[in-house]
């Protein structure tokens, strides 16, 4: 935390995961701060901290955003869902298994930030068209697989979408 | 075989480490925290050279909060680091040669108080003369970086006398190609956690691709003997040679030893980008001569590569540059001479494909243009010129036998995209259709493309070295038990970067042993509890891994059945490994599980296997011993208004042995392929007198998923010759080479413009038509 943040010091409460969260911080701590530290939730991942990685994306009422470009105050009394919270119970969400079944990561460190983007896509929007898919994730930067198996992951969690009742 | 999840069938597996990764759940080093850690920041210099007058620390030390303020002054071993040589400062003395060169170091309660403490930090500097371009740095009147002088290394190979040569020839060739400096970009930044022992031991949790490497170079700067040292170097977020060579580990190591607390350090993208490696910038100059059939009889090459201001490993990427500007094809003469020059830019060092791309880049630009000067078909033109199985490497040392070059010609020359290309190619020099009309282009227009758009087929081939080469040690190993628990452990000191290195062990052991994927602890990346096995670098981990598990094989089964044999009464011929434990071939039960004969045992059963790199009978030093081959054959499209370049289908045939993990290996290639596609299209780490111009991703571009939306074919060729001993090659490097080669030649086959440069320039297309032309084109269609 930084000095000249500690002069505005706030309530601050939300929900995360579906947990009701309130914690006491400055208004303009950032949001990747309050997830990876002070929630001590590291799935959300760090790496260019100006918005053009999406290794940060998390939902905002449902909507993905890099929490590197958000603000305390500008997400207090919302939900909010993490990687850690896109799980159902003990069950994976269908897009992380289809990530896992298609291996669609290598490092993985753009895999939470990606998971969480296509999940938000695939809540919108069921049956993407190729477009669509493209424009979701150009936001999402992967140095490893070549998008290939995200991809591929993609398509099979359109597919098993549509085949579930 | 098509590499798919389809083709592989059972093969395809789920890679143990994807849940956690795919939940999130898996912390990397950066990630780790523990309570009380201190924050850790590194001044470093703003010139890219400079004298320094004084450095004052007082007023940083004496901010509340701060723990440690450290500068040459405090290290207590050797103030340098570099994996082949060390003449990297840890702190610079008195100079500074780079902008990523550390004056001094800071622990402080928090990040914030860290960083306000590096800026109560006064470091008087005179700025020196810059030398930014490895030209100038060769030129007589250049300030010296180093006191050797600027040349780090030069390397050359020569057969024949290709000078008197070039005289006979019936067509000569000569350009210069130019590559820029690419960045890795992984997407995880340096970093890590250093925790001090009460021991006086101290535990590195950072990532790295060679452990134990860490541990002798930690070991020399801290003055601390190796066994007080333990490095936990995995998981990674992406590494591709940038963090084999120590980056923040001097600086969390030292505040740590000097505070008694545990450090945290994670850079941001802008430390990262000005302090790390970037791929070789490389200047190339070939001048390539064949007879009238075609046939090269002379091939002479001129590499300058800026290396930077110190060492790492940059000989060693030159001797490899060197190696592949000749690659597997058969010139009569060969003439190649190769510097790597100190500068002020930023440090190159080692990059996924070791100075392989930017030669194939230039190797392929030639074969192209001596193609066409002859008048023949480019890829004809190859086969016409490669070398056969039995002929020696590009030293003209022997090498390991594999028929791989010429399977992989002719996969390309087999593809879709290649006869495509041939049947362009025929169409458009076909009379009926040029005399009908004087500017139909079989590639412009057509379909639903637009007529400002046209495409073009390119391909490259590949020849890559992979383990260290002749001259350099290159041992490995590991290990295999039986634990108490139950659990079969293999052990290994390789590093999982995202390759899909834990995958492939598992697949291994359950493919060649039996066992089950439960039956398995697999260890690796942590240097107190694994064996040396070498760095997880060069296409070699791979292969290490095969060959220790293939001598380990017979002694661990012996061993395991003896034990059950001696357990159940029964003779050891009827055992066999199996999951969950050992299995009666006759009954066909199981005959005790493993955690049962575990439990039985006085002592646990170990085995351990060391074996090294196989190299060639030479001199040569950085000659490689095994190779594997690939052919990429690309379809691009070039928007003639925008210059854009958009790469449509990508087909790779590999040939590199046997495929032990289809999933890691098409992602090997798929993954390695999107890197090159940003050398040829997108990435440019500019240097402006020494300072980085693009300091992120917003003017770093590295490809998005719109720029790899096409398809993607990889062909896997896995036969080897009958008693070939050294089973799969390693794949981690090749697809990151061949794909900007054929890019270049693509443009060469849409556009009519001969690529010498990248990242191709968008201007240069642009100019080939101007914009005015299309209405009159579209008249006369
Ligand atoms: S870290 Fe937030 S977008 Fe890159
Ligand atoms: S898997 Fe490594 S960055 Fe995407």
């Amino acid at each position: 935390m930084n000095d000249k943040e500690t002069a505005a010091i706030a309530d601050w409460s939300c929900t995360v995961n579906g947990r009701a969260v309130a914690l006491q911080l400055p208004q303009a701590r950032r949001l990747l701060d309050i997830i990876r530290e002070d929630l001590g939730l590291t799935g959300t991942k760090r790496s260019c901290e100006i918005g053009r990685c999406g290794a940060c994306m998390v939902l905002v009422d449902g909507a993905p955003v890099n929490a590197c470009l958000m603000m305390a105050y500008q997400c207090a009394g919302r939900t909010l869902v993490t990687i850690e919270g896109i799980a159902n119970e003990d069950d994976l969400h269908p897009v992380q298994r289809a990530f896992l079944e298609e291996g669609g990561y290598q490092c993985g460190y753009c895999t939470p930030g990606m998971i969480v983007s296509v999940k938000a896509l695939l809540d919108a929007k069921p049956n993407p068209s190729f477009e669509e898919v493209e424009e979701a994730l150009s936001g999402n930067l992967c140095r490893c697989t070549g998008y290939g198996g995200i991809l591929r992951a993609v398509h099979r969690a359109i597919e098993e979408g549509q085949s579930r009742p | 075989m098509l590499l798919n999840r389809r083709n592989s069938g059972e093969r395809w597996r789920v890679r143990p480490d994807g849940p956690g990764k795919v939940t999130g759940a898996l912390a990397y080093l950066t990630d780790m925290d523990v309570p009380g850690a201190l924050y850790a920041l590194v001044l470093r210099s703003p010139h890219p050279h400079a004298r320094i007058v004084s450095i004052h620390t007082e007023a940083a030390r004496s901010l509340p909060g701060v723990a440690a303020v450290l500068t040459h002054a405090d290290v207590p071993g050797l103030n340098r680091f570099g994996i082949a040589r060390q003449d990297q400062p840890v702190f610079c003395e008195d100079r500074t040669r780079y902008v990523g060169d550390a004056v001094a170091a800071v622990a402080a309660e928090t990040l914030a108080l860290a960083g306000s403490a590096l800026d109560l930090i006064e470091v008087e500097y005179e700025p020196l003369p810059i030398v930014g371009d490895p030209e100038q740095a060769l030129l007589p009147e250049a300030p010296l970086l180093h006191p050797e002088g600027n040349i780090l290394h030069s390397k050359s190979y020569r057969s024949g006398d290709a000078e008197a040569i070039f005289g006979q020839c019936a067509h000569v060739v000569e350009e210069t190609y130019v590559t820029t400096r690419q960045m890795h970009a992984y997407m995880e930044t340096e970093g890590g956690l250093f925790v001090p022992g009460p021991d006086g031991s101290l535990t590195v949790y950072a990532p790295t691709q060679h452990g134990f490497m860490d541990r002798l170079q930690l070991s020399r700067i801290l003055a601390m003997p190796e066994r007080r040292i333990r490095i936990v170097s995995s998981p990674i977020g992406g590494s591709f040679g940038g963090k084999d060579e120590l980056n923040v580990q001097p600086y969390g190591s030292l505040l740590a030893m000097v505070t008694g607390r545990p450090v945290k350090i994670h850079n941001s993208r802008r430390e990262s980008v000005r302090s790390g490696l970037k791929r070789h910038p490389m200047t190339i100059r070939m001048k390539t001569g064949t007879d009238e059939s075609g046939r090269i009889l002379a091939h002479r090459v001129r590499i300058v590569a800026d290396t930077g201001p110190y060492a790492t490993l940059g000989a060693e990427v030159l001797n490899f540059a060197t190696e592949h500007v000749v690659s597997a094809y058969r010139f009569g003469s060969v003439d190649v001479e190769s510097i790597s020059v100190f500068t002020n830019n930023g440090m190159s060092g080692e990059f996924r494909g070791f100075g392989g791309n930017q030669a194939i880049f230039a190797l392929e630009g030639q074969m192209d243009r001596l193609a066409e000067a002859v008048g023949m078909d480019p890829w004809e033109f190859r086969r016409l010129n490669m070398k056969a199985a039995d002929e020696p490497g590009p030293f003209g040392q022997t090498i390991a036998r594999t028929d791989g070059l010429a399977k992989v010609w002719a996969a390309a020359a087999d593809s879709a995209l290649w006869k495509e290309r041939v049947h362009l190619d025929i169409s458009e020099n076909s009379d009926i259709i040029s005399t009908s009309s004087a500017t139909f282009d079989p590639k412009r227009g057509g379909g639903d493309l637009p007529l400002w758009k046209r495409t073009g087929i390119g391909a490259a081939l590949v020849m890559h070295g992979a383990g260290l080469g002749y001259g350099i040690p290159d041992p490995s190993g590991g290990r295999l038990a039986l634990r108490k628990d139950g659990k079969i452990e293999a052990s290994f000191g390789f590093e999982e970067c995202g390759q899909g290195l834990i995958a492939t062990l598992e697949q291994m052991l359950v493919e060649r042993f039996g066992f089950a994927a439960e039956d398995l602890r697999i260890v690796i990346g942590d240097s107190d509890a694994v064996p040396d096995s070498g760095s997880s670098t060069a296409s070699r981990a791979t292969s290490m891994m095969w060959k220790s598990l293939s001598l380990l094989q017979t002694p661990f089964t012996e061993k395991l059945l003896t034990e059950a044999a001696n357990c159940c009464g029964l003779p050891v011929q009827r055992l066999r490994l199996g999951p969950g434990g050992i299995w009666d071939r006759e009954s066909g039960e199981r005959a005790i599980g493993y955690p049962a004969l575990a439990e039985r045992l006085a002592e646990p059963i170990v085995c351990e296997a060391s074996t090294s790199y196989p190299v060639p009978d030479t001199d040569i030093v950085g000659a490689h011993y095994l190779y594997s081959y690939a052919a990429v054959v690309v379809k691009v499209e070039i928007d003639d208004l925008t210059g854009r370049i958009r790469v449509l289908r990508q087909f790779h045939a590999v040939a590199a042995g046997p495929v032990m993990n289809p999933q890691g290996y098409l992602g090997q290639i798929e993954g390695g392929s999107s890197m090159a596609l940003g050398f040829a299209l997108l990435e440019e780490s500019t240097m402006a007198q020494g300072q980085y111009i693009a300091n992120n991703f917003d003017t770093y571009l590295i490809p998005t998923i719109a720029d790899l939306s096409g398809p993607v074919e990889v062909l896997a060729i896995e036969d080897l010759p009958d008693g070939d001993a050294y089973g799969p090659r390693g794949v981690g490097e090749i697809g990151s080479v061949g794909l900007a080669a054929a890019i270049a030649s693509a443009v060469r086959n849409a556009a009519g413009i001969f690529i010498h440069r990248l990242p191709i320039d968008p201007a240069l297309l642009q100019e080939v038509m101007p914009i005015g032309q299309w209405a009159v084109m579209s008249d006369e269609r």
